[in-house]
């Protein structure tokens, strides 16, 4: 019986899959052949089969340098190819993902915790044996969450009857373009190229530019016939330079360029003047005076428009829940209870004027590349665009195939192991000129009888060269702290006054329903999503960090808050700078 | 919750990544004098503040590495690098009360930071730079806390250890040549494919893997007192590593690892692949060897697991600034001038020696992180307790430093051992020794005796919080019966707290094995070896090794994998 059955089946098998898969990689070959017999053989005792496998191998080559005034500091070239393995038991109504429990670091073998390395090499026998033995644990560790999670569930009615897995229709993509190799030295000289840029420059006190060139192929394939290969290069370069006021105040900022080839990114001389621009806006800052505290009005320009979108509306924007828990006390200390979007699906959640629209299918808006796109997401679904809000409405969130309540479906969004946004769209119905949406500031400082507006041109992003006291954390999470910032007063004659430093308080999400208008021009802004501390899911993480390009007008908000930073100023270096001359 | 932790100091292989490299830029040269125009400047400043300055010290540690590794006969992680780290050692008050003096909580952590300060060395603008800013921001912090030791040593009791925070040394110069050892991947690569393809014979081996590292190290110090230092090193390591599963679910390791100060003096393809081929052998007789009991009575330690052995439960007693700290048990402090061992037994920690027979000592250095000149200490003479492992951070008795000022770049200097070696007056044959081990089994009416061939490494624990207890893991261990046959078992570690252990210690053979590792404590991971004769324990102490709870591989291995060649496994007896 079991004789005659081994020999029709890969016979048929042969018949379906060769003519398609002549060419098939040895990685593929190899992904392939360990998932069949995953499917086929895998069980322990009379456990669950796994009803879906999935296999994603992230190869990447990269080279990085640092230089600091025109002299490297550190540079490391290397490669890596690591798999992580994805298996489901149960059923799509309840299996192993969306639950947490204390972390398993499994065995010495492979632990489902962690990606495994795969060899750099296409020997199918070695790719073979640690796909086998990743695929194992990973078996092992879905059957060990399952049965949890049906523990913890069997004393408590689900409220929320959400699946945990959606449909998806089998889907193929490949890109065969070889991987090349990462330039080392030209990484190396545009470090040291851009360091240059603060030769000379004494009020700068710390500065340092770092490079990447990176290449990296996802090769992906699912037990329901998904497979695809893609390429997803990039480089980058952070700039860096901080410095202190005279009373000692910490003035530090990091500005990033990035592309999607070292092509892409801006050239030399265009990163020069913009760390020169950098130094420049530090030399102002230090001149500049406190403002003790406002409340009004405040538009946002450019990248500091696009910014605050990115920190505080973008995450509310992920489809993603709490997860069951076997522990409750870990649920507290875990302390996600999901995103509060998910009681906001149909509600109004930005003005009427605004729309937001992700769409990994664009490769430019107007002239400017947009570098957030890709054909299929992480898990095999295909690109296309999802409209999120429309006329301030919540239309729905961005997911993938975990579902939450509302939102039933993929919209090809999966990043790592969570969902990610590709290029985000804020578009404006009816947006005003530049000079428009000033009057419009101003006439709000009227208004409310104030003695000038807040126009914020950036947002910062410092990295604690410069020690600062008493700043406490940023971003959405904390108690919605942004900044530092780089702001205007804006007087009712039209002038403008830089503030020293100031912080954003009390930015939250709801803010953005009190925007009161915005600019027709919009501004790119290329940044990276670093996926998610709320992903939970079980899943492994394959990297940290993608590309992300967010297209947004200027914004101008009723009311905000702006205060000086809280804290003790350090105090001025005692000795002055050593190439400040005599 | 847990505000108390035990300071666990581990002697592991994890063979770091680096090593490797044509070294050395043009400026090297000149960046002595950058480092020492930039210190004049911030000590002729800073020694006039109201809080004045009184030491000061760079230190730029430079590591160029590459590193290649290989699993089952393919090639699985390359990688290339270099980076420089800047330490600063900046002192306020005076040598006997300064800011790095310990501030006692009762369950304090220790106070001493960890800090990357990457630093380039081929511009002498970026230099100084780096090094006026950074030199500021170490003052700053040593003025703040010297007020709260000053705070501090006034609110608590007495301290037991009166002794001054810093010592005065002589300062010292010295020049080294650059070094470089540049590493032929491609040769690299075919060798570590050689060595690792032959473990794919055995369908039980789930990992084995082979890794190559290579670095060059450049140091380049100085300090307010006149000292200007500048050392270069180069380093090799291949680690060999394979991994078996029992059926119990034991995983069972076994480790091969040769060091040398140059990619020639690492061993031919012969002799490693002599050695893989024994730890072939080695596994497939673990994983179907006999699980050992908790059990105590003799046992023999060969060299390498001697050598960890004085390590853990000697070497980490003997850090002089462990005898300051009221958070550590101090075994040895009371005991100067008594007798820890054996007449016969001498105890030596020696950077100065870098090589014993054909084997290069991984523990051995011209200068210490403080600058300080390497010295031959004499830990224990004829079974006596004579001094200890100083930094120049000076205890009771103790006031200068010997040299043992050591650390990982990026962390704080503290007292560690180096080349560590035990030496016996009247050492015995093995053959001797295995008849001595017997004729105790009969006189105690034993069944067997314990060998422990072959050990992965080992931790121990010297704070008070817990049990001062040391833990050796062995990977390959002998029953010996009384009618002088051995049997491989596995599942055990051998423990033991310090002073009744030493007090068990017995004879020694006349052969000598190195141990070559790094170890890991509060100041980092630090290159170290011990050199020890097999050495026989009238009462050792073993206790179960914990386990993977984890089944074997549900499916078997994927066909195909060349398994032509059966290794057939040789049973436990031999």
């Amino acid at each position: 019986m079991t004789c005659l059955r081994m020999s029709v089946l890969p016979l048929l098998f042969l018949l379906c899959w060769l003519p398609a898969h002549a060419q098939e990689s040895v990685l593929l070959k190899a992904m392939r052949d360990e998932m069949k017999r995953a499917m086929e053989d895998l069980q322990l005792g009379g456990m669950d089969k796994p009803y879906f496998v999935s296999y994603s191998v992230l190869e990447s080559t990269s080279a990085q340098a640092s230089a600091v005034l025109g002299a490297i500091a550190s540079r490391r070239e290397g490669s890596s190819r690591v798999l992580a393995v994805e298996v489901r038991v149960g059923d799509k109504d309840l299996d192993n993902t969306n639950f947490s429990t204390r972390p398993d670091f499994g065995s010495a073998l492979a632990s489902a915790a962690f990606p495994s390395l795969l060899p750099l090499e296409d020997d199918y026998h070695e790719l073979r044996r640690k796909i086998w033995l990743a695929t194992d644990s990973a078996y092992k560790q879905a059957l060990d969450h399952l049965s949890k999670k049906r523990a913890a569930l069997q004393n408590a009615t689900r409220v929320e009857e959400v699946p945990d897995f959606s449909e998806q229709e089998p889907y193929q993509y490949t890109d065969d373009r070889t991987v090349p190799r990462p330039d080392a030295q030209k990484v190396q000289t545009l470090a040291l190229d851009v360091s240059r840029a603060f030769d000379g420059m004494p009020h700068v006190f710390v500065s340092e530019v770092r490079t990447e060139m990176q290449f990296e192929r996802l090769t992906y394939m699912n037990s329901e016939g998904s497979s695809f290969t893609r390429l997803d290069p990039s480089a980058s370069v952070r700039i860096l330079a901080g410095t202190q006021a005279e009373d000692g105040t910490a003035l530090e900022d990091s500005i990033r360029a990035y592309g999607r080839s070292w092509d892409e990114l801006p050239d030399t001389k265009a990163l020069i003047s913009r760390a020169q621009r950098l130094s420049e806006r530090l030399r102002e800052l230090r001149a500049a005076n406190y403002l003790d505290r406002y409340s009004g009005p405040v538009l946002f320009e450019g990248q500091a428009a696009a910014d605050i979108v990115r920190r505080v509306l973008l995450p509310r924007l992920l489809a993603t829940k709490a997860p069951v828990v076997d522990d409750p006390r870990s649920s507290r200390s875990g302390g996600r209870g999901g995103n509060p979007f998910l009681d906001k699906l149909g509600a109004r959640v930005l003005p009427r004027f605004l729309g937001v629209v992700n769409d990994p299918t664009l490769e430019r808006y107007d002239q400017t590349p947009l570098l957030g796109g890709y054909p299929v997401d992480d898990e095999g679904v295909p690109a296309r665009e999802t409209v999120l809000v429309q006329r301030g409405i919540l239309k729905t969130l961005l997911a993938t195939r975990n579902p939450v309540p509302g939102v039933p479906a993929s919209t090809a969004s999966r990043k790592s192991a969570g969902p990610g946004p590709s290029n985000l769209l804020i578009i404006p119905d009816q947006g005003l000129e530049a000079d428009e949406l000033r009057s419009e500031l101003l006439a709000l400082v009227q208004e409310r009888d104030l003695d000038f507006g807040i126009l914020v041109r950036h947002i910062g992003s410092p990295q604690g060269r410069i020690p600062s006291a008493g700043r406490g954390s940023r971003g959405p999470g904390g108690q919605g702290l942004v900044g530092p910032v780089v702001a205007y007063k804006v007087f009712p004659d039209g002038r403008e006054e830089l503030i020293r430093q100031a912080d954003l308080v009390g930015v939250a999400e709801s803010s953005f329903r009190d925007i009161v208008a915005a600019s027709n021009d919009t501004f790119v802004y290329t940044t990276t999503f670093v996926a998610g501390s709320n992903s939970f899911s079980g899943l492994t993480s394959l990297r940290r960090s993608s590309l992300t390009s967010l297209v947004v007008p200027s914004l101008l908000f009723e009311d905000l808050t702006l205060r000086r930073p809280r804290g003790n100023i350090p105090r001025p270096p005692v000795l002055p700078h050593p190439l400040a001359g005599p | 919750m847990n505000s108390h932790r035990p300071l666990l100091i581990r002697l592991c292989f994890c063979c770091m990544a680096p090593i490797l490299m044509n070294a050395v830029s043009s400026a090297a040269v000149s960046v002595l004098g950058v480092m020492q125009h930039e210190l004049d400047r911030s000590v002729k400043k800073l020694a006039q503040q109201p809080t004045p300055l009184y030491f000061l010290s760079y230190e730029i540690t430079e590591e160029k590495s590459s590193y290649v590794r290989a699993s089952f006969g393919t090639i699985s992680a390359s990688s290339d690098s270099e980076r420089r780290l800047l330490d600063i050692d900046l002192r306020v008050g005076d040598h006997s009360l300064d800011n790095t003096h310990p501030i006692r909580e009762r369950f304090g952590f220790p106070s001493r930071r960890f800090s990357q300060l990457e630093v380039p060395v081929s511009g002498i603008d970026a230099l100084r730079n780096i090094l006026w800013y950074q030199t500021d921001r170490k003052y700053k912090d040593a003025i703040e806390r010297l007020t709260m030791v000053k705070a501090n040593v006034q609110v608590k009791v007495k301290e037991e250890d009166r002794a001054a925070d810093f010592s005065a040394e002589s300062p010292e110069q010295a020049l080294e040549d650059p070094r470089s050892l540049s590493v032929d991947r491609a040769i690299w690569e075919h060798k570590l494919k050689r060595y690792t393809s032959p473990f794919s014979q055995s369908s039980h081996i789930y990992a084995a893997d082979a890794a190559l590292s290579a670095s060059v190290v450049t140091r380049w110090y100085v300090n307010s007192e006149g000292s200007k230092i500048r050392t270069a090193e180069s380093r090799a390591r291949l680690m060999i590593s394979a991994l078996t599963k029992a059926e119990d679910g034991m995983e069972l390791p076994r480790y091969e690892s040769f060091f040398s100060f140059d990619l020639d003096g690492l061993p031919d393809d012969n002799e490693v692949m002599e050695r893989v081929h024994a730890m072939i052998r080695d596994l497939e007789a673990l994983r179907v060897a006999p699980i050992a009991d908790p059990y105590t009575g003799p046992a023999i330690l060969s060299g390498r697991a001697s050598g960890v052995f004085f390590h853990e439960i000697l070497g980490h007693r003997v850090e002089g600034h462990r005898q300051k700290s009221e958070q550590d048990s101090q075994t040895f402090k009371k005991m100067l001038g008594q007798r820890v061992l054996p007449e016969t037994f001498t105890v030596v920690f020696d950077p100065t020696v870098s090589r014993i027979g054909s084997t290069d000592l991984a523990g051995s250095y011209r200068f210490d992180n403080q600058g300080v000149k390497a010295q031959r200490v004499e830990v224990i003479e004829d079974g006596t307790l004579k001094q200890f492992l100083m930094s120049r951070t000076p205890i009771d008795g103790f006031s200068r430093s010997n040299g043992h000022g050591r650390k990982q770049a990026g962390y704080a200097p503290v007292s560690r051992q180096s080349n560590l070696f035990v030496e016996v007056s009247n050492p015995l044959s093995r053959e001797a020794l295995k008849e001595m081990l017997i004729a105790r089994l009969n006189a105690e009416n034993k069944e067997f005796g314990l060998f422990f061939e072959d050990i992965q490494g080992g931790f121990t624990t010297t704070g008070r919080m817990l049990p001062n207890a040391f833990n050796v893991l062995p990977i390959m261990v002998y029953r010996i019966y009384a009618d002088g046959r051995e049997e491989l078992v596995r599942g055990v570690d051998l423990i033991g707290t310090p002073l009744t252990t030493f007090s068990k210690v017995a004879a020694a053979s006349d052969e000598i094995e190195v141990f070559n590792g790094t170890c890991g404590a509060e100041s980092g991971g630090v290159p170290v070896s011990a050199a020890s004769p097999a050495v026989l324990v009238s009462q050792i102490e073993v206790q179960k090794k914990d386990k993977s709870i984890e089944r074997l591989p549900l499916l078997p291995a994927p066909p195909g994998a060349p398994h032509s060649l059966q290794v057939a496994a040789e049973g436990g007896v031999r």
